[in-house]
């Protein structure tokens, strides 16, 4: 088929535009795919994923930092805003839905919006609350969404200490959501005490981590 | 061994850095906004800066009761960004922060809008400084005072926002640069005045220069010349180089190369080394260590049996040799129990003595 070399060459250029974090390139190539009536699902998981899951490659093996990574990220939102509206609802779905937010009294965003662009580029559903966010919000926000995942961020202990109070009320409305929390104050034993289901110390870690909390869901939802 | 002060103990561990040792392990546990808590204001007055008597007397009553050796001058990390006229919010219950909602550079062209202003007028910059002097006065004599400045880097993106300033370290570097001289111009004056004021050392904040955010040549690149002014500056001054940075793989082959510090306050090991270990046998001899304690999980959730351990453990790993103050591996949490804190000073001088 013709297009398949089109295909792979538009691919292979959206990988590259993403991790060369060439803006207008990505959504030059993402404008070329949607008048040429390629598939935008394809691109966005094999271009745009493909390209970020080489992102977090680097960022893991400190090649890239946080700079380089926002600027993939700017890339990669550039190309799927064109490509959003042309996946259709029937294609492969989404992987999983995460609620995400910074706890109450925190405005420190930035590992957040990391978190949020990779788990895009994986195909993931991301409901984004913001910063500074009510406790009572995330709670509402899971049960609107029936979100798989909530993930909680803190810099500060005065914020993360709301999550002691935030866990209970999600798990008493839904005990089956797994709850991830993050941040500089949090660790393996913030984890424990708050009764958290996991942590993680960078965005590509939370990814796979979420990977496996939707797996453990869905066979538990499959023995059921 | 006579009984030394606590500037005394500090300035051993710091200066006599493998040749000698001070009566015992210094601690100072960065007890920084919890002192509003011995000010009788709340958090939101005492950051605002309204009363130097107050902040004084806070940290006065707080080395009282605590016991700890040295103090750290920081109210929080938006002072030097407020100076330059970020807009922050002052919470009553926690940290003041910059109103990211309304970045004062709201694009690249804005950071024409930096312009050099005065540390001995910006209204808290010139707190600090009052209170530095006053402090030196009442206590200066037996306890180390240390001052703090919030780097350019860290200032800039509280400025404009951590996100686009970052982008804009690589998009538009000659626009973020030009802003950055300026910073280094006023962070230089404000050093030297917190010197001139009577404080022993003063603290200068690299977050930046760590794994957890920025490549080395991009730090070296917008932070590391102004960051050496400055030291220069505080040496030069007759006032001990400190840094602080609480980020993860930090690069002290950089942050020694261009500052040259007396000592480092760190929560986590250098770029280069995998363990505490090792970081004292690499870095150990050319630098004093601040630290460690992670202040969230240890000094705020832990048990008093586990902060005794931390400390116990911490003292055994760094301690020998001098070079070590123990201390949190950031400012301990304004809002965990004060009672930790003593935990951590109790359990400094228990296991801290040398023999």
């Amino acid at each position: 088929m013709a297009n398949t070399e089109r295909e792979k060459q538009l691919i292979k250029g959206l990988q590259d535009a993403v991790i060369n974090y060439k803006v207008d390139e990505a959504r030059k190539l993402a404008q070329a795919a949607i008048n040429e009536g390629i598939d935008a699902y394809k691109m966005t998981m094999e271009g745009l994923a493909g390209g970020m899951e080489v992102v977090s490659e680097k960022f893991d093996s400190h090649e890239y930092f946080v700079p380089e990574t926002l600027l993939c990220a700017k890339a990669l939102y550039g190309a799927l805003d064109i490509l959003k509206p042309h996946i259709k609802a029937k294609d492969g779905g989404a992987r999983g839905q995460v609620v995400l937010g910074v706890m109450q009294g925190d405005v420190h965003d930035l590992g957040k919006n990391l978190i949020k662009a990779i788990f895009e580029a994986a195909g993931w559903t991301v409901h984004d609350l913001g910063r500074d966010v009510p406790l009572a919000k995330f709670v509402d926000e899971q049960m609107r969404t029936d979100s798989d995942i909530v993930m909680l961020s803190a810099m500060m202990t005065t914020s993360m200490v709301g999550m002691k109070k935030l866990i209970p009320m999600i798990k008493e409305k839904n005990p089956n959501v797994k709850i991830m929390i993050g941040g500089s104050p949090i660790s393996e034993k913030t984890v424990e005490e708050y009764s958290a289901d996991g942590t993680a110390d960078n965005a590509p870690n939370a990814l796979r981590e979420a990977m496996q909390m939707l797996e453990t869901l869905r066979k538990g939802l499959a023995t059921a | 061994m006579a009984e030394m002060t606590g500037l005394e103990r500090v300035a051993v561990a710091i200066t006599q850095n493998g040749k000698s040792v001070p009566d015992r392990v210094p601690v100072a546990p960065l007890v920084c906004g919890a002192t509003h808590r011995f000010s009788g204001q709340t958090y939101g007055d005492w950051s605002r800066g309204i009363d130097v008597d107050a902040f004084v007397h806070g940290h006065v009553d707080s080395l009282e009761m605590l016991g700890h050796d040295g103090m750290v001058m920081l109210l929080d990390l938006s002072v030097e960004p407020e100076a330059f006229g970020m807009p922050v919010v002052y919470p009553e219950m926690d940290t003041a922060h910059p109103n990211y909602d309304s970045p004062w550079i709201k694009g690249p062209d804005d950071y024409a809008k930096v312009k050099k202003i005065d540390p001995r007028k910006s209204r808290r910059m010139k707190f600090v400084i009052e209170a530095i002097k006053k402090l030196s006065e009442k206590i200066g004599k037996t306890h180390a005072i240390v001052g703090f400045v919030y780097g350019s880097m860290g200032t800039l993106s509280m400025m404009r926002g951590p996100e686009n300033f970052f982008m804009d370290c690589l998009e538009h570097p000659d626009k973020v640069m030009s802003a950055i001289k300026v910073i280094d111009e006023v962070l230089n004056e404000y050093a030297l005045a917190q010197v001139q004021a009577g404080a022993h050392s003063v603290c200068y904040d690299n977050l930046y220069a760590s794994e957890s955010i920025a490549s080395k040549a991009v730090w070296e690149k917008f932070e590391g010349a102004g960051m050496k002014t400055v030291c220069d500056t505080i040496r030069n001054n007759g006032a001990l180089v400190s840094h602080h940075n609480c980020g993860n793989g930090i690069y002290f082959d950089k942050i020694i190369e261009w500052g040259a510090p007396h000592a480092v306050s760190h929560a986590y090991v250098a770029d280069d080394v995998d363990s505490w270990e090792e970081q004292k046998r690499k870095w150990g001899p050319k630098t004093t260590t601040i630290g460690w304690m992670p202040p969230g999980p240890v000094a705020m959730l832990g048990t008093p049996e586990e902060i005794e351990e931390e400390v116990k453990a911490e003292i055994e790993i760094y301690a020998k040799g001098g070079g070590f103050i123990m201390a949190t591996g950031c400012e301990f949490p304004p809002n965990a129990p004060l009672r930790n804190a003593k935990r951590i000073v109790d359990a400094a001088h228990k296991y801290g003595v040398y023999a």
